[in-house]
């Protein structure tokens, strides 16, 4: 979906879209702004380069250092890996640049400085997943069989189905933690997603085989939004939901995840086992947020997403001509991410008028 | 001279991608689609999507040797958008291009030799090309007023973002009075509607009719006449869009409330969520509850207003009447904005939340409410005794939502609020092109979300009328009005009510299909009983022709 809309605005003719570029400084104010960008060289011009493979195929290392970072990435071009490439440990290896047909790689390309006018800004930047590993009793990063419920839409989405990353095989026994990284001390808010993923991948789970048993750990089930009841209603009698989230996983000596959490309907703790353990890890604010509030002059709230001018969300940050889309404001599902970004584009037409029409 | 009426000149131009098809032999394939009918040119290139690779068919388009283009390349999910306004910059129709892909659907996706299946792929593409005709694109003008149906929070907002981006709009008004359905149920979440209403009646883009309701809506996107009933009087109104912004309301859910004879007779009360708020405003009120319950969460899995509505006046209660306060509850939904620091605040100060998965028992109980529930918590049976007891309410679309929903042509979802176009995607349109649902009535109470529904719908209604006009393809898809014997299956299976019925120019009645609502989504030329509907690009005969190029290649050997 995302693909999508990257395609759209790469196709759009009043779109310009400049990646790899980073911003570095603002002057000017609500309808004058001028904005300082720097962009890292990428080393395969996504211009010139057609997807046609043949620098994976010489490169030779393992793992490729010259990969489509997927199948239907958008723009469908390769990308240059850092952490793989022989050059970047000093070696002199040119195969890819070589075979390319198209002149699409490029080694000796430098940074690039750019100046740009425009009359309003909107930040997009988004949010991180959060590191499941902050939360170590819960073993992940230690434990193979842990994982956290991006790491499983991955899994889904590569091989099409689940196996357990340990030995492969089919696991008998699922348990989802939800809330992790979410309602705690340090993350004040709900992530809005988790509860919808994590049943959503519990369905998945459930369609690729009907004896696989699955646990919710939760605190408070999100059912609310467009047809989500219904989808839950569905789903309920399939899955065992226990109230509380366990604070600890260990591992068994025959390789097995125990989870230690509270039984409240017996009021005592309780130990289960499972064969996979999914973190429904939420939404975190960007660590790099701080340095794009300087630089622009916004400020951050409490829990560490870009603030408002007023209480309740909007897209109107304390600085004219400056607005917010999306999840760098705070937790949004997808349809609430979307609205707020056509929100966003509402702001700025109120502010600039309508664009004049170029081809029209 | 159309291009109709010219002899088809097919250019073929296949590329190798940098030679990476390997298991492609080229000069083969360019050979066998060279000897396909109407192929006059057949160019061999390794990287067509660059400009170089471009040159020669931009050449061949524009000294008019070229007047079809097939290409056999990648998918033309990456480049097809470039090949067509390679043609359209060369003079040529963009709809006059067909791709074969013979990349991922052929040499990546098999092992081995598969120039037999490169040629079907391209000999399907070539035959279907000879039959391709151009679809024009115009723009048609649109007129740039809008209509706003309800008269509440989110359609006096959704009207004065409309008037700062400078289109007119009259709102209807149910009522005699604007925002008297609403209530306090966008005031209970903080929100001053009476100066939202103030300022919209005193904007002068802003015309509100009150007493007034739809009766008829004809038309499509841009040009839109509605009928309204006003006063006795039907009178009519032209727009290019619809806004339906009719809000929700509550009910006590059902076993939650207790009679009222009870009530009187025991002094003690249960109320709705808006009745308490009226109370809290009420400084005179005598007695103060000593105990106040709060339920929500267990008749409706889809509490959002509910819970906001609850923490905010549990907090009131504790702030302004210092009352015990005990809220029973399955779940809280948290997933709003600033909903966990509510209830963070709430329990800090005071507020005792008892989660409860069965249904409740309340009784009068020596002149109080007594509330009994299972707690889970504690795995026992809890009885709260309360002064006042505020009941679970649950949502539903406004009363006449369903007959405005079949009048505008939007769908009713599971819970019998308006359908969104796509629930992910573009959450605020609907299924009839022009015809937008923010807030309440499309299932969204709580008022951050109202908002940014809000602005969204004022951009998307800006991006598509501020101009003055559209650009549509013309007749794409498109009914032979001799063929049509006016049996309104197309009519009936729109799914954004595209057709009408009209009388065309010999007197006769046909299906129309208006060029600005069609999606063309291609239901009506695929259920035509009479094959009246032509939808350019898949008509039979293009198909017709792929499926006997399969056979005649396989026949080839």
């Amino acid at each position: 979906m995302v693909s999508d809309k990257v395609r759209d605005a790469m196709q759009h003719p009043r779109i310009r879209l400049l990646t790899g570029a980073v911003l570095r400084g603002l002057s000017g104010g609500p309808g004058d702004f001028r904005v300082e960008i720097v962009r890292e060289p990428r080393y395969v011009d996504a211009e010139r380069c057609i997807a046609c493979g043949l620098c994976s195929e010489v490169c030779p290392t393992d793992p490729k250092a010259i990969y489509l970072p997927k199948p239907d990435a958008v723009p469908l071009v390769h990308v240059l890996d850092d952490r793989f490439c022989l050059r970047a440990r000093g070696k002199n290896c040119e195969l890819c640049q070589e075979v390319c047909p198209t002149e699409a790689i490029e080694f000796n390309r430098k940074r690039q400085e750019e100046d740009l006018n425009v009359g309003a800004i909107v930040v997009a930047t988004g949010f991180e997943v959060f590191d499941a590993r902050e939360k170590g009793s819960l073993g992940y990063g230690r434990y193979s069989n842990v994982l956290t419920g991006l790491d499983l839409e991955h899994m889904f989405r590569r091989k099409g189905e689940l196996r357990l990353p340990g030995n492969d095989k089919e696991p008998e026994s699922i348990a989802f933690i939800q809330c992790v990284g979410s309602r705690d001390e340090g993350h004040v808010y709900c992530s809005h997603v988790c509860c919808k993923y994590a049943m959503k991948l519990a369905a998945l789970i459930r369609h690729q085989s009907l004896d696989t048993k699955v646990t919710i750990f939760y605190i408070d089930l999100q059912t609310a939004g467009k047809g989500f009841a219904r989808f839950f209603d569905d789903y309920r009698g399939d899955i065992r939901f226990v109230r509380g989230v366990p604070v600890e996983i260990l591992q068994t000596a025959s390789g097995e995840l125990e989870v230690k959490f509270e039984d409240i309907s017996q009021g005592k703790v309780c130990r289960d086992t499972f064969d996979l353990v999914v973190l429904s890890v939420g939404i975190s604010p960007r660590t790099d947020s701080w340095d794009l509030a300087r630089i622009l002059g916004i400020d951050m709230a409490d829990d560490g997403f870009f603030d408002t001018a007023t209480s309740v969300g909007s897209n109107d940050t304390g600085v004219g001509g400056i607005f917010l889309a999306g999840t760098c404001q705070g937790p949004k599902d997808i349809a609430d991410s979307v609205a707020h970004g056509i929100g966003a584009a509402s702001r700025v037409m109120e502010l600039l008028g309508m664009p004049v029409q170029a081809d029209g | 001279m159309s291009v109709n009426d010219m002899e088809v000149r097919t250019g073929v131009f296949i590329c190798n991608c940098g030679q990476s098809m390997k298991n492609i032999d080229f000069d083969a394939l360019a050979k066998k689609a060279a000897s396909v009918p109407g192929v006059i040119s057949v160019t061999l290139s390794s990287d067509l999507c660059l400009d170089e690779g471009m040159k020669r068919m931009i050449s061949l388009i524009r000294d008019g040797s070229v007047n079809r283009v097939v290409i056999a390349a990648c998918s033309p999910d990456s480049k097809e958008h470039i090949f067509r306004h390679v043609l359209e910059t060369a003079g040529l129709n963009g709809n006059l291009l067909s791709v074969a892909n013979i990349r991922e659907q052929c040499a990546w996706a098999h092992k081995g030799d598969v120039t037999g299946k490169a040629e079907e792929l391209v000999r399907m593409a070539a035959d279907r090309a000879r039959l391709l005709r151009p679809v024009e694109r115009r723009e048609l003008p649109v007129n740039p007023d809008v209509l706003v149906v309800g008269g509440g929070f989110s359609a006096l907002s959704t009207a004065l973002g409309l008037s700062a981006v400078g289109l007119r709009t009259t709102v209807l008004e149910r009522e005699a009075i604007p925002g008297t359905g609403t209530g306090d149920k966008e005031n209970l979440q903080g929100f001053d509607v009476g100066s939202v209403i103030a300022a919209a009646e005193r904007d002068a883009n802003i015309d509100i009719l009150t007493s007034a309701r739809i009766v008829a809506v004809e038309g499509v996107l841009g040009d839109y006449t509605v009928t309204i009933s006003k006063d006795g009087a039907e009178i009519s109104r032209r727009c290019g869009a619809i806004v339906l912004a009719t809000g929700f309301r509550t009910q006590l859910a059902p076993g939650s409330d207790m009679p009222i004879d009870d009530q009187v007779a025991s002094g003690a009360r249960v109320v709705s969520q808006e009745q308490l708020v009226c109370m809290l405003n009420n400084s005179v009120l005598d007695a103060r509850p000593r105990t106040v319950g709060f339920v929500f969460d267990l008749a409706d899995d889809s509490s959002r207003y509910t819970t906001l509505a609850t923490l905010n006046n549990a907090l009131a209660v504790r702030a302004r009447w210092g009352s015990e306060v005990y809220v029973i509850c399955r779940d809280v939904k948290v997933d709003s904005e600033g909903a966990e620091r509510m209830y963070q605040s709430a329990r800090e100060c005071g507020v005792v939340f008892l989660k409860c998965d069965s249904a409740l028992k309340i009784a009068v109980d020596n002149g109080r409410i007594a509330v009994e529930a299972r707690d889970v918590f504690l795995g026992e049976d809890i009885v709260v005794s309360c002064d006042l007891l505020v009941a679970e309410e649950l949502p539903f679309a406004a009363d006449g939502a369903e007959v405005l929903g079949s009048l505008s042509g939007v769908r009713m979802d599971s819970r019998g609020f308006y359908q969104d176009e796509n629930v992910h995607l573009y959450p605020v349109g609907s299924d009839r092109k022009g015809v937008f649902c923010v807030g309440g009535c499309r299932g969204n109470p709580d008022i951050v979300r109202v908002l940014a529904d809000v602005s969204s719908v004022v951009a998307s209604i800006c991006g598509l009328l501020s101009p003055g006009h559209i650009e549509a393809d013309i007749e794409k898809v498109k009914v032979d009005p001799q063929k049509c014997v006016a049996c309104l299956t197309c009519i009936r299976v729109c799914p954004h009510s595209a057709i009408q019925l009209m009388r065309v120019e010999d007197g006769k009645d046909a299906a129309v299909i208006s060029d600005l609502a069609c999606d063309a989504c291609g239901v009506c030329a695929a259920i035509c009983p009479a094959k009246a509907i032509e939808f350019e690009g898949y008509r039979d005969d293009e198909i017709a022709a792929q499926l006997e190029a399969i056979g005649e290649a396989c026949m080839g050997g």
